[in-house]
């Protein structure tokens, strides 16, 4: 678990780096979700199911 | 273009609150049973930030779940929250503490499902599975949901323990007014996997159970309940989610974010990262050569989908 979080801190910096070009990114005309468009098949996915 | 290339946010984020479970389900994929309480789960402090996080981005559909939520003392908490921004809730529980009080209280917030575990007919059958727990206050929970005129879900997992009363459940399901009946093959991930040899039902029983579903599913009489068993398998599942992947993000109790139920990859930390952050991680995780080698070594290969739970960072996010 120890070595995972430590990844997720490396990955973090990455992206810091990445910030300019997901700036870029959120130019794209993105749709803003809505309940409307939930398939209910997506909340009953397997392993959402089994616990 | 990917349907998640389009949007702003997740469509839908399941959040498991927790680890701690008053029932040692032999079937559990998340390992979920008493005491088992992660160390570094969210606090009420934590949490809640998640939860403005969700509101800020119009994430529309919340699942609540476990563990068992309604263990976590700001479960209320985070649910009215989400619920007065406007978020659609859905909740899973294994129904033990659900009484009329608290349906009454859930009755108050704009509640898509509340979905209840059913697995077993007889007591019997349904402990032996559900260790610890009580058929008779499942039932009487699913009863207290429809009498707060709350919309019930019911699931069920296959094991060699219950599948000979699928149907029974299916019966029971139906006449305490559930609107959608959800199983599926059961997943070799958790303590499922570790029990496999002595829960794994067998081929024969699986074409049984497949001709049970697809008759009621094509039965007039069960019209008024939906029967999902579709994607039946892991193998199924990750063959969709490759094709188009899901708008859906998966919130450990300690605030990572899987890219996959049955994958071990984790994309990013909402303790840490903005919901932004994370949901762009796992957008390009789809494109990752790590994450699209391991859904393909699962879908071939049943004997490695215990790995699911081996949580491991991934390396990189490239664009």
């Amino acid at each position: 678990m120890n070595e995972t979080k430590q990844k997720l801190h490396e990955n973090r910096t990455q992206k810091q780096d990445r910030t300019e070009s997901r700036d870029q990114d959120r130019k794209i005309n993105w749709q803003t979700p809505c309940m409307d468009d939930v398939s209910e098949q997506v909340t009953a996915q397997p392993y959402i199911r089994f616990t | 273009m990917r349907r998640i290339d389009q949007l702003r946010s997740p469509l839908f984020v399941s959040w498991q609150l927790t680890r701690d479970c008053d029932l040692a389900c032999l079937h559990c994929c998340t390992e979920s049973a008493p005491g088992k309480r992660l160390a570094d789960e969210l606090d009420a402090h934590e949490a809640m930030a998640v939860a403005q996080e969700l509101i800020r981005n119009d994430v529309p559909y919340v699942m609540l779940c476990g563990g068992e939520p309604l263990l976590v003392a700001h479960f209320f908490a985070i649910a009215v929250t989400l619920g007065a921004a406007g978020i659609q809730l859905k909740v899973e529980t294994n129904g033990q503490r659900l009484d009329a009080a608290m349906a009454g209280r859930l009755a108050e917030l704009p509640i898509r499902s509340i979905q209840i575990s059913l697995d077993g007919a007889t007591e019997q059958v349904y402990a032996s599975q559900r260790a610890g727990g009580s058929l008779a206050k499942a039932h009487a929970a699913c009863r207290a949901v429809r009498a707060a005129g709350l919309p019930l879900e019911v699931t069920f997992a296959p094991t060699r323990l219950n599948i000979h009363e699928a149907e029974a459940v299916i019966d029971q399901a139906q006449a305490l007014g559930a609107f959608r009946f959800n199983t599926g093959k059961l997943m070799r991930i958790g303590t499922a996997a570790r029990l496999w040899t002595r829960l794994e039902p067998s081929a024969d029983q699986y074409r049984v159970f497949r001709q049970t579903l697809a008759r009621r599913a094509g039965s007039r009489s069960d019209a008024d309940m939906e029967l999902c068993y579709s994607p039946f398998s892991i193998e199924e599942g990750l063959d969709q989610s490759l094709a188009d992947p899901p708008a859906t993000l998966l919130v450990l109790p300690n605030g990572w974010v899987k890219v996959a139920a049955v994958l071990p990859h984790i994309c990013g930390d909402l303790r840490r990262d903005s919901l932004l952050d994370v949901w762009d991680a796992y957008r390009r995780s789809w494109n990752d050569a790590v994450v699209v080698a391991e859904a393909g070594r699962a879908i071939s290969t049943a004997a490695l989908h215990p790995r699911a739970n081996d949580w491991q960072a991934l390396a990189s996010n490239p664009h």
